[in-house]
């Protein structure tokens, strides 16, 4: 009865503003035809639209049997010989084949296992090293490493042995004008990609076939081709690292973490504090170091449960534990310059200390500084679509986690909520691409085990003092989501359609350490500067002129090469080989004394397993760690220590940097593939061979023989 | 002084403009649902740049073109609820404007019509018009039986603020009419009865219900005022310049419209 009464006295207003309303609009007179600018801006916005909707399709209608005729007559006869109308390849970075057999017989993954039955199940053979840009740099150009110049995360700078990143150079405009202490650049940044190779969705799109692939590794910055492309891994922050984030704290702990972050003050005022998210360097004062910074305000509420942020002009409330959404940052560097970010932000704690994290800053999609889609809109359009999404090619922030800044659920929170925006990416693409090519590649799978694998093996140090019984089934938990995704994929798909699930290698427990600086500087192949017993990051006191091997990046080992590095003392040739021979003897099997297990499993010389006009980039050797072990955090950062092997206690407790023979990628299809032995390389040119393309005579792989599931 | 006078109208426009367009925003800003009104312009221009993106796939492009459709209701819709908050007051406003801004007075020595309607034609004959000193009839009135009205030709001799009186069946009634220049609240017409139709186009007190008469209309001319080499009607500039306020404003405060 209260409740008629109320809805009669609400409908009873809701008619009187209706009755007021109506009256207003119907009357004759010009006067009451404008209510006003934001009437104003509705209507004649809402008219533009419309009006340029109308315009654009008559001109695609128009113009569609006119590019076809084009198309015919540049003899490109899409889909003549294709086998299949459409490709979908959903890449899963670092999805496991033993731990997905496993599950399968759990019984977690029933569409894997439909996939299985009636099509395909293989291990994929990767590359060396199963790094994820390397083998996803193969995936795309068909190619080995040799030819698409792609070894590691980090390549090495021959004049000073320091690392920069392999997949992207960006350097600043070409041009400059001085004025004052001022440079106003004249352009934007100059970036160069150095993978090299043709993605095989470049021949598709050439051959009309139309393609849209989401965040494949290794593809910033993007390439032109026909089609549409969002960059994947290697993308920069707006800082142009591969991602620092950010703890505000009361808390003084230093300013820098050793990895992927920064510390920053919060500064308490009356009722309220302040702080700052760091951003690019000011573009006007030339490299002088000068950062860019946004201000915002934190007002915290009485009981220390909640805050309430102000950020330029945004405004949000969150809870102890919980996320903002993702907040456009402006950085403002005078003269009308400015770099446009966006980031979440993470309350940590209000009481008694007050710490906020907050995301690397990545480049707005919607309004991209720098070219992050092929073609740009592309990015754009997905924002406007889906609203703000990570653009970072690294997204999920293990480096937080690994410094214990993060916790696992917020972890967690971030990975998932990522995840979600790139299926939301995938679908739209799936419903875009009803014929031609869509490919997916989900991070997700990658970063969760490696941070998580401390849970599912038992005797990782990095998780003793969590009982079996209490430890979380993340990775469970992550593989039966794939799977869920998976079938929801197959329902979108019909007959003419082949659907390819990879990855791009596997995974194995990361419980120890492996130096192999400390080892070689312990063997006599790497010299200190005197009475040194450990260097700094990056081969600090190292002496080059004594020192024949170092070892940088995850998987290379170098000679100090006369006429190469900048203070070689190797001589090319015999000297070098037999050099390569000794190192491959000793360290091949080397032996972990606390465990009795061989931490290397196999030294492979890069003369035997690259060929190609980019080999002179590639390290002299490839280390293949054995199962449970991987080089050491200091090793990869160029550090000498005291210990060979040391137990690994940080929360990146998965690995795959290891021998690339242990940890072979997945290969599910709903087609049947009969080659026993597929390998990543070979995917690119079976997609070209589908859709009845002739394969470029430098492909390295095969394409397989492929028949659809019903086929006897 | 004169030419300050010129330009007053167009002065109090300007100003009216400014003002109006940015506390318009501000109440769009706290009556809208900023978010969701982001998110519908931003879907919008999605499926825009879907017609760019895929525009060799017919049925993505049809497809889009309805979700434009689609996705621009739901913008107007969103749109309609601080309409709802701002058309009131806005057009209460406007109106009271359109009283000193629509129209300019008479000019003297220039005929004009004077108009009274009657609310049945054989009652025509029992009307009569009383001018006060300094106006007068220039013809015999004309009686348009058709229309139910009776008309007279009328001049001023100078100007003033006049108030001419009609008689009926024994009723007298007033009416203002204002002879000169500048600015003054006009009101074209004084009506019997019928409320809405008076708040919107009278600024005269209502006739009495059981008189004869049902309007009593004077036609002042329109008032176009110059403004960036054009002449405009009052209320297109209005519309221009505070759209432009409207925009300049939302930019600075970041609202979403």
């Amino acid at each position: 009865m209260k409740w008629g009464t109320s809805s009669r006295a609400e409908r009873g207003r809701l008619l009187a503003c209706l009755a007021v309303l109506s009256i207003v609009l119907l009357s004759p007179l010009p006067s009451q035809a404008y209510a006003g600018p934001g009437a104003g801006f509705a209507v004649l916005s809402s008219f533009w639209t419309l009006f340029v909707a109308f315009l654009y399709s008559a001109y695609a209608f128009f113009a569609w049997p006119f590019r076809q005729l084009f198309r015919l007559l540049r003899r490109r006869k899409t889909y003549g010989k294709a086998t299949i109308k459409r490709a979908v390849i959903l890449g899963f970075d670092g999805m496991d084949p033993e731990l997905t057999e496993r599950f399968i017989a759990e019984g977690r993954l029933p569409n894997l296992a439909k996939l299985r039955e009636q099509g395909t199940f293989r291990k994929l053979r990767t590359t060396f090293p199963p790094i994820s840009p390397v083998a996803w740099s193969t995936f795309m150009t068909g190619v080995n490493p040799g030819k698409h110049n792609i070894y590691d995360f980090l390549g090495r700078d021959l004049s000073n042995y320091l690392p920069y990143l392999s997949s992207a150079e960006i350097k600043g405009p070409k041009r400059s004008w001085k004025l004052g202490k001022y440079t106003i650049p004249l352009g934007g940044p100059r970036i160069r990609g150095m993978r090299r190779g043709t993605p095989f969705w470049h021949w598709l799109g050439e051959a009309g076939i139309f393609c849209s692939v989401i965040r494949v590794p290794v593809t910033f910055p993007p390439e032109k081709f026909p089609g549409v492309l969002l960059s994947g891994m290697c993308v920069p922050d707006l800082k142009g690292s591969q991602g620092t984030f950010c703890l505000c704290t009361t808390r003084l702990r230093g300013d820098k973490f050793r990895e992927g972050g920064v510390q920053v003050p919060i500064e308490r005022a009356e009722s309220w504090c302040t702080s700052y998210v760091p951003g690019p360097d000011d573009p006007l004062t030339n490299g002088s170091g000068n950062e860019l910074r946004v201000s915002f305000e934190i007002h915290p509420d009485n009981h220390g449960r909640q805050a309430r942020f102000k950020v330029n002009l945004e405004s949000f409330t969150l809870e102890v534990g919980e996320y903002s959404e993702w907040i456009p940052v402006k950085f403002k560097a005078g003269f009308g310059f400015s770099a446009h970010g966006i980031c979440r932000f993470y309350l940590k704690e209000l009481s008694p200390e007050i710490e906020v994290y907050v995301t690397p800053v990545n480049i707005d999609p919607g309004r991209p500084d720098l070219p992050i889609s092929q073609p740009a809109t592309y990015a754009i359009y997905l924002a406007k679509l889906f609203g703000p999404y990570a653009t970072l090619g690294l997204a999920e922030d293990t480096w937080a986690l690994n410094e214990e800044v993060l916790d696992d659920q917020a972890f967690l929170a971030q990975c998932y909520a990522n995840h979600d925006d790139r299926e939301r990416m995938l679908f739209d693409a799936l419903e875009k691409t009803q014929q031609g090519l869509c490919a997916c590649v989900f991070d997700t799978t990658d970063r969760v085990q490696h941070m998580f694998w401390r849970y599912l093996d038992e005797d990782h140090p990095a998780a003793q003092d969590v009982p079996p019984a209490q430890r979380p089934t993340v990775i469970q938990d992550l593989y039966a989501r794939m799977d869920e995704l998976i079938g929801r994929v197959m329902q979108q798909i019909d007959e003419g359609t082949l659907l390819m699930v990879v990855s791009d290698h596997g995974f194995k427990s990361f419980a120890r350490c492996v130096n192999l600086n400390a080892w070689l500087h312990q063997n006599g192949y790497l010299v200190l500067k005197s009475r040194r017993t450990e260097s700094g990051d990056w081969f600090e006191d190292v002496d080059w002129s004594r020192t024949r091997a170092y070892t940088m990046g995850l998987n290379g080992l170098y000679l100090n090469l006369k006429g190469r590095e900048r203070e070689g003392v190797v001589e090319p040739g015999t000297e070098a080989d037999a050099l390569k021979d000794e190192l491959r003897r000793k360290l091949d099997g080397l032996v972990d004394p606390a465990s009795g297990r061989a931490g290397i499993t196999g030294i492979f010389d890069c003369d035997a397993v690259y060929a190609g006009p980019y080999v002179d980039n590639a390290p002299d050797l490839i280390v293949g760690y054995g199962d449970g072990f991987r080089a050491s955090w200091d090793s990869v950062m160029g550090k000498v220590t005291s210990q060979i092997f040391e137990d690994n206690l940080k929360a990146w407790s998965g690995d795959h940097c290891i021998d690339p023979r242990l940890v072979p990628g997945v290969l599910f299809c709903n087609h049947k593939i009969s080659d026993e032995k597929p390998a990543i390389v070979d995917v690119a040119p079976t997609i070209l061979k589908l859709f009845g393309l002739a394969l470029p005579v430098h492909f390295d792989g095969k394409s397989w023989t492929v028949t659809p599931s019903g086929t006897p | 002084m004169g030419s300050l006078e010129v330009n007053l109208p167009v002065i109090i426009v300007v100003g009216i403009s400014l003002v109006v367009g940015l506390l318009m925003v501000v109440v769009f800003r706290y009556t809208s649902d900023q978010k969701a009104i982001h998110i519908a312009k931003d879907r919008l221009k999605a499926h825009l740049l879907a017609l760019k993106l895929f525009q060799d796939q017919i049925p993505i492009v049809i497809r889009s073109y309805g979700c434009i459709v689609m996705a621009t209701g739901h913008y107007l819709r969103l749109a309609f609820k601080p309409l709802l908050f701002v058309i009131v007051p806005l057009t209460f406003l406007m109106l009271q404007l359109d009283r000193y801004l629509g129209s300019v007075p008479l000019e003297a020595g220039h005929a004009f019509l004077v108009k009274v309607r009657m609310d049945s034609p054989e009652t025509l004959n029992e009307v009569s018009l009383q001018l006060p000193k300094g106006l007068a009839t220039t013809a015999p009135a004309i009686h348009i039986p058709s229309e139910s009205e009776v008309v007279w030709r009328v001049v001023a001799e100078e100007a003033g603020d006049y108030m001419v009186d009609v008689q009926a069946s024994g009723q007298t009634f007033s009416k203002r009419m204002v002879v000169g220049s500048g600015l003054s609240r006009l009101s074209s017409v004084r009506l019997r009865g019928k409320f809405w139709e008076r708040m919107f186009v009278s600024g005269e007190s209502a006739l009495p219900d059981n008189s004869l008469i049902e309007a009593i209309d004077v036609q002042y001319p329109s008032r176009n005022m110059p403004f960036a080499g054009f002449e405009w009607n009052w209320i297109w500039l209005f519309f221009v310049l505070s759209l432009a306020s409207g925009f300049v404003f939302k930019s600075i405060l970041g609202i979403e419209i």
